[in-house]
């Protein structure tokens, strides 16, 4: 496939993924640092952010030892996937034993996956607390997919359009953070994962962050045309 | 030393750094009571709850920390470019980052606080100028730590013995990453433990804090009035090392992982390039079976915690 098209499709693909991956992610922001809503006790960016950086760096690690797209962008999906693994498991830790809390969710009365009603388990005047184990699979998936898309982006940089190794990192969580804060105004506040209601909205996000990420590939092109990169 | 072992050795070196870094990170949000919790601060004047808590919320962890240890990583990288020693590189770097952070929290503090002078929340000068050392101290010993990290891993190779294997990344651009993590995770973990249960110790244990609490944060020590330093003595047992170990734990097993299918794959430790998809392949497996153990540890801490404390009793 032709350079020029190979950045932006790449850029396009890893900015809907990473869109998607934030939605997927169990966000609870202040309201879940006091046990007030279920979910991670963070803002939606910062989390993803969080879990893709860490993608990113495993995936420019092995991208100088593999020149196969798919295994640096599995190789940054897989790092994410450990972030927020371990993130979400301490979090239950913490609620679990340092304020004795038990994880439940607050928009749906049976977990779709154990089938564990979550009902009696949850403080009234709560949106629910703590990361029950369907928010937990559904961040995982997130995190899986929007490391993907992240270093998806990075290799696209790196081999396509050339930019030096640092370069390509910047650029690609530039772009990253740009879809990453679309899907956090669409989402406004928090979300449980899958299951919530409010991922409904989801083909609106994917929408923009298409036209935006569209909009970035062609400013990688013409970057890295203006400067040479590309012969 | 052969550069295998070397390499797990600067591992392992690495990954105890990281379990430091966030242990100080967190602290250091509980001191000057920064990201999620620090709304109940905030709030606390306005359902006429006036406190003596430190209140610098500039923004969130993540980027806060990205900016001290990019500062750090800046400077570190300037001063070993123009042949200063790293150690003495990485502590100056440093030093010009907690200046940054010192000057951002009082004026954060002194802002947010006079902001709520319509709720009669006075400014209380002793609980600034006693809490920035803190502030500064906790601050340090992240920003250092994410510093050094980022100077090893840019030259882990030269140090290894295979400079090939040098990060890409230039030194800044690690300390921004990790900065960015170490904040992303001291948010998400160390919070919890300030902000359920440490800003409201005189409600019910084991119930999470309904919204008619909001605000209502307990204002009262063990001895005299609460301020910040009695939270960080409370959260340094628990909420601390968790969220310390909880980077240290990721950093591992990442590191882990990548090292073991380098060498499982032959990569290592005369680089043949024919084998490096097979390393990345075998890191890839190793990752996805850590993250699928991560994912059953979840599904039997949540089924323990129900089993033993059961469904919901309170009124």
């Amino acid at each position: 496939m032709d350079p020029v098209l190979l950045i932006i499709v790449c850029v396009i693909i890893g900015g809907v993924l990473a869109s998607l991956g934030v939605h997927l992610l169990p966000v609870g922001g202040a309201p879940a640092a006091m046990g007030t809503a279920t979910g991670i006790a963070t803002g939606t960016v910062m989390l993803m952010f969080g879990a893709a950086m860490c993608g990113l760096f495993t995936a420019s690690t092995v991208a100088t030892f593999s020149n196969s797209i798919l295994l640096v962008s599995l190789s940054g999906a897989v790092g994410s996937w450990i972030m927020m693994g371990v993130t979400m498991l301490m979090a239950n830790i913490i609620y679990v034993f340092g304020t004795g809390i038990v994880p439940a969710s607050g928009r749906i009365d049976v977990d779709p996956i154990t089938k564990e009603s979550q009902k009696e388990y949850k403080t009234p005047q709560c949106d629910g607390h703590g990361v029950p184990n369907v928010s937990f699979i559904s961040g995982m998936i997130g995190a899986l997919l929007g490391g993907f898309g992240g270093a998806l982006i990075y290799f696209a940089l790196l081999n396509y359009a050339n930019f030096e190794p640092t370069t390509a990192g910047m650029v690609a969580m530039g772009i990253f953070v740009a879809n990453a804060i679309i899907a956090a105004y669409n989402i406004g506040g928090t979300i449980e994962g899958f299951h919530d209601p409010k991922f409904k909205r989801l083909p609106k996000a994917l929408i923009t962050c298409f036209v935006i990420s569209l909009f970035c590939g062609v400013l990688v092109w013409l970057a890295a045309n203006i400067g040479g990169l590309i012969k | 030393m052969e550069p295998i072992a070397m390499l797990f050795a600067w591992m392992l070196l690495i990954v105890f750094l990281a379990l430091i870094a966030c242990m100080f990170e967190d602290l250091e949000s509980d001191t000057g009571s920064q990201s999620n919790p620090n709304s109940q601060v905030q709030l606390a004047p306005q359902v006429g709850q006036v406190h003596r808590f430190f209140n610098k919320a500039i923004s969130g962890e993540a980027p806060a920390y990205a900016m001290y240890c990019t500062i750090a990583g800046v400077i570190a990288w300037v001063l070993l470019s123009k042949g200063v020693h790293p150690i003495m590189a990485i502590p100056i770097g440093t030093i010009v980052g907690e200046v940054v952070h010192v000057i951002f929290a009082t004026t954060a503090h002194l802002g947010r606080t006079t902001a709520q002078k319509r709720f009669e929340q006075p400014i209380y000068l002793d609980v600034l100028y006693g809490h920035l050392l803190p502030i500064a101290t906790h601050g340090f010993m992240a920003t250092l730590c994410i510093t050094a990290i980022a100077y090893i891993q840019s030259n882990l190779g030269t140090l290894s013995g295979l400079p090939e294997l040098n990060h890409p990344f230039a030194l800044p651009m690690l300390a921004f990453i990790w900065g960015i993590t170490v904040g992303a995770i001291g948010s998400s973990t160390g919070d919890i433990h300030y902000g359920t249960e440490r800003e409201f110790q005189d409600r019910p244990f084991g119930e999470g804090k309904r919204v008619v609490y909001h605000g209502k944060i307990t204002r009262y020590a063990e001895c005299g009035i609460r301020t910040q330093k009695d939270i960080v003595g409370f959260c340094v047992k628990y909420g601390g090392p968790c969220t310390g170990l909880t980077f240290g734990l990721i950093i591992l097993f990442e590191n882990w992982r990548t090292l073991v299918g380098m060498i499982a794959g032959n990569y290592l430790p005369d680089l043949q390039a024919t084998a490096g998809n097979m390393a990345a392949t075998i890191g890839i497996v190793l990752g996805l079976m850590i993250g699928i153990a991560l994912t059953v540890g979840n599904v039997v801490i949540v089924r323990w915690a129900r089993k033993r404390y059961g469904p919901f009793v309170g009124e």
